[in-house]
């Protein structure tokens, strides 16, 4: 038995070899930067660095949790990152079976491409052309909004307004490339179960949801899983630039919040306390999302 | 066969992969050496091989090469031929290595890679978090290497009032002189006031009448704009003898006071509330960015509005017709018309408590606010860069404007100057724009927003206190200027304010103040 564990060692050694460089960068730049959540149960020395820094334990846990905004943004991180989920994860599966469903082959690729451009936009440019057309003064939509006869309205100004302004304009953003992943998984549909399904008489409409839906249940899941993980993740850059002092309430995030305490405040400890209990709210997220797919379903990530 | 082949090639690839990367990791070290070796290596041979003219100038010290962190700037990018750098080696024999800032998170990286570079531009807020933890030398134990530094801070008190830490050292010495750019004045139309007979607001009031009637005849104007959002509370605030937050009381500077809980900030807020319900300042207000506010201005959108002193030139260049002036601030409370107190600079310079060129290193600071460094760094050399005209130094044709000096030599650039000739500057501002800059100066409150600066543990005791507060005191004052929370409430909130632990706050910086006023006596 060992002789053989050997022999595969070295009949495959080529292709372990080729692993090498893989493994060192997740080493390197992947687990070793973990040891720098050390710094949260420090009073963290930048200069001193790690090992002179004093070791406090939970200090910067306790501080967060007796910290009465902690709730406020907490939820908002919560409702934000929900809204996202609910209406983000949708979008690119009913856009992708739209594609799939277009059968003018040309125009199909050409809306395709046109709706993976977004996605490489930077945040800063989509939050600033934003700024730009939602201005109460001189934004395209609102003197759209005042030639139709209505008062013009302040959306940045008002808490209300931010969440749908943040899912929107993410929505815009991702859908088209979220559809790439969905249209792998349909063109791997074996084209007889469509000829079957027509022979026993199924319409356009009862193959979308008898074959098509079932042919991509796998994909779903897995994009579900992983998304579930990132409920908590919301890009810090969208909401502190298109938050202001007037929409606190709602864009306040554990992102804003961690950067104005954290790398303004100088709190490196403080901050990396909020992000590691982050850290580990997202992966019981995660956990559980994948132990119910596996009851369920029989698809999990592991 | 094949596979041997292609096994062979994998197996270079990887060593020559490796060998990359082990390569580059060994460089970065060796980087930092040849300036150790340079050393004693600079022999007098050295120099007089490079250093022909050396020899003309009477005993130069023997060379040395620092390394200097500074700004990174995309609107004058440091180039290696600017004459400053030239300047100083000529002056010192000191060769200058600038390592540049690529962004805010590059000095917190520059600390903690344990190899920072010799001298250091830094924010005040930078020192007060990186000093106390050993990362700069404490310069008030070098002053006497110093000659010229000592006096300068001797001239200087508001700014060695500054950049004492609580417990006496020094980690980094401000600049001066080049901050008149960056103070923020009042501004009008000159010529629509003129053309409809309208006279320069006095008072709060008369700039609501003014606004009123200007609104009246561009019905689809927003008279007043600014563009700071919510921080334009800072500018305007002053003109009501206060600033929005904690700041020495302007009555009696000794005292801390937190400016909300002041009558006169309702009066403030509540200006602001019926400007913005009567369309007299733009609804978008607290998101308008440069450009937004840029375009009311030039395009007979808004008359009136608070800005940086430099503006006023930028708008006038892009004004097809008609001129913006400075505008003495309209008083709000009290009976004198006052701006922010302001012409400081918030740059400084700190040396690394690591550096090896520790005596070089003084000897550059000594140099820049030498009386001669002064002269030198803010205008170049006589020929070099300006001629004398009838007593009078003139730039050459080269330089255009003032932001010239900047891009071509990096004269007014952070880290190449100590103590900044701001005449230099204006000999490029145009006549008639000079004006604003001598006007300013008669207006400012006596104190400024600047927090005296607090000890390690007094900073971790209301660092989440004043993040919480502000949070409550933005949200709450927007509420109030958009008409969300009604004016009649203002009592209410200013009680709200009081949960906020307000009293901890404002004694920790009356006991910062205390410290301060007496280590300066």
């Amino acid at each position: 038995m060992k002789s053989s564990i050997i022999k595969r060692f070295k009949r495959d050694r080529i292709y372990l070899l080729l692993l090498v460089p893989l493994l060192l960068y997740y080493a390197l730049f992947r687990y070793a930067p973990m040891f720098g959540i050390a710094v949260s149960f420090l009073d963290y020395n930048l200069f001193k660095g790690f090992w002179a820094s004093d070791w406090v334990g939970l200090k910067h846990y306790n501080m967060f949790i007796n910290n009465p905004d902690a709730w406020n943004i907490i939820r908002n991180t919560l409702v934000l990152g929900g809204l996202k989920l609910l209406f983000l994860y949708p979008a690119p599966i009913i856009l992708a079976i739209l594609f799939h469903e277009m059968r003018w082959k040309k125009y199909r690729r050409f809306v395709q491409t046109v709706s993976y451009m977004p996605f490489f936009l930077s945040s800063v440019v989509v939050s600033s052309i934003l700024i730009m057309l939602l201005s109460p003064s001189t934004g395209w939509i609102n003197q759209l909004i005042v030639s139709l006869g209505f008062e013009p309205i302040y959306f940045l100004q008002q808490s209300e307004w931010f969440r749908p302004i943040y899912i929107g304009s993410d929505i815009w953003q991702h859908v088209g490339f979220g559809t790439i992943i969905y249209l792998a998984a349909l063109s791997s549909i074996d084209p007889q179960l469509y000829e079957a399904a027509k022979i026993d008489g199924a319409g356009r409409w009862k193959q979308t949801l008898h074959v098509t839906l079932p042919g991509i249940v796998p994909a779903m899941v897995i994009v579900f899983i992983l998304q579930i993980g990132g409920i908590l993740e919301l890009s810090f850059d969208k909401a502190f630039l298109l938050g202001n002092t007037a929409t606190l309430e709602t864009s306040d995030i554990i992102s804003t919040y961690v950067y104005r305490i954290g790398i303004l405040g100088g709190s490196f400890s403080y901050a990396a306390a909020i992000d590691l209990s982050m850290a580990v709210i997202s992966f019981l997220f995660i956990y559980s999302a994948n132990k119910v797919s596996r009851r369920v379903g029989e698809t999990s990530l592991w | 066969m094949k596979n041997a082949k292609f096994a062979f090639l994998a197996v270079i690839c990887m060593v020559l992969l490796l060998a990359a990367c082990s390569n580059s990791n060994n460089n970065t070290k060796p980087a930092s050496t040849p300036s150790k070796t340079d050393q004693p290596a600079a022999t007098p041979d050295d120099s007089s091989n490079e250093q022909p003219k050396a020899s003309d100038k009477p005993a130069l010290p023997e060379p040395a090469t620092i390394r200097l962190f500074t700004e990174n700037s995309t609107a004058w990018p440091v180039k290696p031929d600017w004459g400053v750098w030239k300047w100083i080696k000529e002056e010192t024999n000191i060769t200058i290595e600038p390592v540049l800032a690529t962004g805010p998170e590059s000095l917190a990286l520059a600390i903690s890679s344990g190899d920072m570079p010799d001298v250091l531009s830094v924010f005040p807020g930078d020192v007060q978090k990186y000093g106390p933890q050993g990362a700069f030398i404490d310069l008030a134990q070098h002053l006497d290497q110093m000659p010229n530094v000592k006096a300068y801070l001797d001239s200087k008190p508001d700014v060695k009032e500054r950049v004492l830490s609580p417990t006496g050292e020094m980690f980094s010495i401000l600049n001066d002189g080049a901050g008149e750019g960056s103070q923020t004045v009042w501004m009008y139309r000159e010529d629509i006031f003129k053309k409809h007979n309208l006279a320069e607001p006095k008072t709060w009031d008369d700039l609501y009448a003014t606004a009123k009637k200007l609104k009246e005849l561009y019905p689809d104007s927003y008279p007043f704009a600014f563009r700071h959002g919510l921080n334009t509370l800072n500018f305007i605030g002053p003109s009501f003898g206060i600033y929005p937050e904690m700041h020495p009381d302007a009555k009696d500077p000794s005292k801390m006071k937190y400016g909300l809980q002041d009558p006169a900030a309702k009066t403030m807020v509540g200006m602001l509330n019926k400007f913005l319900e009567e369309g007299l300042i733009p609804p978008d207000w607290l998101t308008m960015d440069y450009k937004a506010w840029a375009q009311f201005m030039t395009t007979n959108k808004s008359f009136i509005a608070v800005q940086f002193i430099g503006q006023i030139e930028i708008i006038n260049s892009q004004l097809a017709e008609g001129t913006l002036k400075f505008m003495v601030p309209p008083i709000g409370a009290g009976d004198q018309p006052y701006l922010a107190k302001s012409g400081f600079e918030n740059y400084g310079l700190a040396v690394s408590s690591t550096t090896k060129n520790l005596d070089a290193s003084l000897r550059y600071l000594d140099y820049i606010f030498s009386a001669k460094g002064r002269d030198i760094q803010s205008w170049g050399k006589e020929g070099e860069t300006y001629t004398v005209e009838g007593g009078k130094r003139k730039f050459n044709a080269n330089y255009k404007e003032a932001n010239d000096l900047r891009v071509q030599s990096g004269i007014q650039t952070a880290g190449t100057y100590g103590w900044f000739d701001f005449e230099a500057w204006l000999a490029l501002v145009k006549e008639e724009e000079q004006a604003s800059y001598r006007e300013a100066p008669k207006y400012r409150l006596n104190v400024s927003n600047i927090l005296p600066v607090l000890t390690t543990e007094e900073a971790a005791t209301v660092s989440v206190l004043n993040d919480q507060i502000w949070k409550f005191w933005t949200g709450e004052v927007t509420k109030f200027i958009f008409g969300d929370r009604d004016m009649s409430e203002w009592e209410t909130f200013v009680k709200e304010l009081d949960k906020y632990d307000i009293a901890t706050i404002q004694s920790t910086y009356q006991t910062a103040l205390d410290r301060l006023l007496a280590n300066t006596k």
